[in-house]
């Protein structure tokens, strides 16, 4: 019996396009003060991780819902690479996990839980890649353990990909990357889209009473929330 | 009659063309594709679609057919 044949291999093209700007990313607010030095120092250089919002908030409450029993969590960072004027950046724009096998030191995912896995990448609705993994370290604080490393070595050896890294207890978050076998701490953005944003393009005005149908002056400090509602349902509002 | 397939790797995005009989094993694809692209091949499973594969499976037992798009997962342990 013939073993399975290689015919041909394609690669994937990184796509050329400029990161989020400035005015939509943030540093982590469980980031070490001197981490933010360090991210303060670079942020006049290159960022080459921008995690959204939303992938943000679902890594970090799934830490949290485990934080109380001491159990590790685990999941996979979706998103794509991209460049931008030579620089090679990634994207994590939602994360995916399923059932574990875990303990306070030890995570993996569950046996039986691939085809939910497998789910939840269908789901995801675009054109995924695994950019990194996640997982937490409740009440031990954020490095790469061996068992990490080793993950690290084996699956996403590629200076782009990311080991991101979360205490709930301590409320710290680290990444890590591999540079020729070392292990080294990445700085990293929060990301928010506009339609994530409440007041996308929309100015917030405000608004003038014309008239006063009980005939009685606004309480002090300025209408009540109740008055408020009843005038913008029966009075014309002037913007 | 052999098969032709395409495994994709979900941490890069490429793809690899492979030809097989029927009774080469998913452990044997796994190896196949890992290799290709220099990895540990104890550290991924392969997808069908939502269907996990199992290594001792024979193409017939996994039910692949010619054209699948089969995926290379990594299957990661923290610590």
């Amino acid at each position: 019996m013939k073993p399975p044949t290689v015919l041909q291999g394609k690669e994937r093209d990184t796509i050329e396009a400029p990161p989020p700007p400035r005015k939509r990313w943030a540093p982590h607010k469980w980031i070490k003060e001197e981490s933010l030095e360090a991210l303060r120092e670079k942020e006049g250089n290159v960022i080459e991780l921008f995690i959204s919002k939303l992938a943000e908030e679902k890594m970090r409450n799934h830490s949290i819902a485990h934080a109380a029993e001491r159990r590790e969590v685990m999941g996979l960072m979706l998103g794509g690479f991209y460049k931008n004027e030579g620089n090679v950046y990634s994207i994590v724009r939602d994360v995916v996990t399923t059932d574990l096998e875990a303990s306070s030191v030890r995570v993996r995912f569950n046996r039986g839980g691939f085809e939910q896995l497998f789910e939840s990448l269908d789901r995801c609705g675009f054109d995924y890649i695994i950019v990194g993994w996640y997982h937490s370290h409740p009440g031990h604080g954020c490095f790469l353990s061996s068992t990490d490393i080793d993950t690290q070595k084996s699956l996403f050896s590629g200076r782009q990909h990311t080991a991101l890294v979360l205490d709930p207890i301590a409320e710290e978050i680290r990444a890590f990357y591999l540079e020729n076998g070392e292990v080294l701490e990445r700085c990293f953005g929060i990301y928010w889209d506009d339609y994530q944003n409440p007041y996308y393009n929309r100015a917030v005005k405000m608004r003038k009473v014309r008239s006063n149908p009980d005939g009685m002056p606004p309480p002090e400090g300025g209408l009540g929330l109740s008055k408020t509602l009843h005038e913008n349902r029966n009075e014309s509002v002037e913007e | 009659m052999p098969l032709r397939i395409r495994v994709r790797n979900a941490e890069t995005g490429a793809t690899v063309d492979m030809e097989l009989e029927a009774e080469n094993t998913v452990e044997e694809i796994i190896e196949g594709a890992a290799g290709y692209w220099e990895k540990d091949p104890g550290a991924y499973v392969l997808r069908c679609g939502k269907r996990l594969l199992r290594g001792q499976q024979t193409v017939v037992d996994a039910k692949i057919m010619d054209s699948d798009q089969l995926e290379l997962i990594p299957d990661p342990e923290g610590g």
